[in-house]
């Protein structure tokens, strides 16, 4: 059975509820989104045609890519505009001290 | 009971999106789609881009499967040919009647052909088929011109020379873009495109085409001849109203209709292309050729066939991608074109920047290049309250977002 493996990226305190960042995991464009305290992690390539998710918008749990405005719930990973997309979507959990772990899988 | 049946007559994304969102809705009686192409709702944008270049195939909206699934009737490769407004018919080329409790027109637009151009190697693109044809034209081709510096043009010059041919553009207004940008921004869009290679003419009216002898197209204008393989002419659009026109709808330039899409007769409503949509805040019609607007316009008129009042207010928005370059914008700069100069916030020179038309305190419309950023931002701004200043939209320490009006606090 494969091991999960957990890479440690940022802290907690630096990515406000409503913020999004875009960190690097073993060489992967990783997006971080905090929706209400919420926290997940995505690969920051939309799925449409790659474009960097983090320099698009997150409004609430809608989160917008400013290339062509394909929208997906930040919480879900799941397409609203188109709704039959998808986010590519990473293990991620937060360390007692605040640290965000993210396991893309391999 | 007997099931109410709405037809949905033209094949595009908009039309797919209705059907959708129709679905979405709970609508569980009849829905036909009357669609002129053989082939289910696609995604045009890649028609002028990656799929010229071999990177995408055709992108259908909804797989056919999904039609199936959802029960919906597709007439495929009919034209409707005759409308009864009387006695809510609609007749289809070959011969078939439909009834209709609630009709969506999204008939499109068709490219404006110029009479005169017809040698072999001429090519129109708006459809599946037109950019099959080109893509096999291309691929064949050493040099591709063009006739027309608007979208289409520019995003089939970048094609062309993505593939290693040479392009030339021929427009006979002053740059690139023109309509859409003005001559400054127009400029810049000009620029790209002749540091890339492309043969950039502006200024030029081609005075005819004719066949080259040994094969190809020769351009004859008043600065000489041109010969290209192929000629893709791209001088705009017309309004497929004529079913429209024939049932005495009143049409413009497009269907018109009210915020709510509705036409002038009851249970027909038209989107897309070819609407030329009456909205609060415009002081003309509106008619847009833009895929996002048409794929809000289906979602939107699909809610008011069944019944709900709901006013169109989504932002416009639109995007073109031509090399390395996106260009985006939000509002509807035609609006305020002769309102003022634009503002820029950015630099032409390193070709990042937005330009925006301001009207009082407000942001009316945003035209970016390379900046999709701003432009989401303005699309919020415009949709809601908010006061800026020719100073705060130059200066890009200023965020856009900081603009809006602060929400007023619940009491």
């Amino acid at each position: 059975m494969e091991t999960a493996r957990w890479r440690d990226t940022i802290n907690l305190d630096d990515l406000w509820e409503g913020d999004m960042t875009a960190v690097t995991v073993d060489g992967e464009a990783v997006l971080l989104v905090n929706v209400d305290g919420t926290v997940r992690a995505y690969s920051n390539r939309c799925p449409h045609q790659a474009s960097a998710l983090d320099e698009g918008d997150l409004d609430g749990e809608t989160l917008t890519c400013a290339k062509h405005l394909w929208e997906f719930n930040a919480v879900t990973g799941c397409g609203v505009n188109p709704d039959d997309a998808r986010l590519t979507s990473y293990g991620c959990q937060v360390g007692d001290n605040g640290t965000i772990y993210v396991d893309i899988g391999r | 009971m007997r099931k109410p049946r709405i037809v949905i007559v033209g094949g595009g994304a908009g039309s797919a999106a209705a059907l959708a969102e129709l679905r979405k809705q709970g609508f569980d009686g009849h829905l036909t789609l009357v669609s002129a192409e053989s082939v289910v709702p696609y995604e045009r944008p890649p028609l002028s881009k990656d799929f010229l270049l071999g990177t995408s195939g055709p992108v259908p909206f909804k797989d056919a499967a999904w039609y199936e699934q959802e029960s919906v009737e597709l007439l495929l490769g009919s034209r409707a040919t005759r409308l009864d407004l009387a006695a809510r018919t609609v007749t289809l080329s070959g011969g078939t009647v439909l009834g209709y409790d609630q009709l969506l027109l999204a008939t499109g637009v068709r490219p404006r052909v110029l009479p005169g151009l017809d040698a072999d190697g001429v090519c129109y693109l708006r459809t599946g088929e037109d950019a099959a044809a080109l893509r096999e034209r291309m691929t064949a081709a050493g040099h591709v011109a063009v006739l027309g510096g608007g979208f289409i043009g520019c995003e089939v010059a970048a094609a062309a020379i993505r593939l290693g041919k040479r392009a030339t553009i021929l427009e006979a207004l002053p740059t690139l873009l023109h309509r859409v940008l003005g001559p400054e921004l127009g400029d810049v869009v000009a620029g790209i495109h002749r540091d890339k290679g492309v043969d950039v003419r502006t200024g030029q009216q081609v005075l005819g085409v004719g066949p080259r002898p040994g094969g190809g197209v020769r351009l004859n204008t008043a600065a000489g001849d041109i010969d290209a393989d192929v000629l893709v002419v791209g001088v705009g659009t017309v309004p497929s109203t004529e079913l429209a026109e024939q049932a005495g709808l009143p049409t413009g330039n497009g269907i018109e209709v009210d915020a709510c899409f509705a036409t002038a007769a009851p249970g027909v409503y038209a989107i897309g292309d070819v609407a030329a949509q009456q909205l609060a805040g415009h002081g003309r019609r509106v008619r847009v050729e833009h895929h996002d607007t048409a794929v809000r316009h289906g979602r939107v008129a699909a809610r008011n066939v069944l019944g709900r009042r709901e006013p169109f207010g989504d932002v416009h928005w639109f995007w073109s991608d031509q090399f390395e370059h996106t260009i985006s914008s939000a509002g509807l700069l035609a609006d305020v074109g002769g309102a003022g100069p634009l503002i820029i916030r950015g630099s032409l020179e390193q070709r990042s920047f937005s330009a925006f038309s301001l009207d009082g305190n407000r942001v009316r419309a945003a035209i970016s290049l390379n900046r999709p950023r701003d432009v989401l931002d303005v699309r919020r701004l415009i949709a809601r309250d908010h006061s800026a200043t020719a100073g705060q939209l130059r200066d890009e320490s200023v965020p856009l977002k900081r603009l809006a009006a602060p929400a007023v606090a619940a009491t």
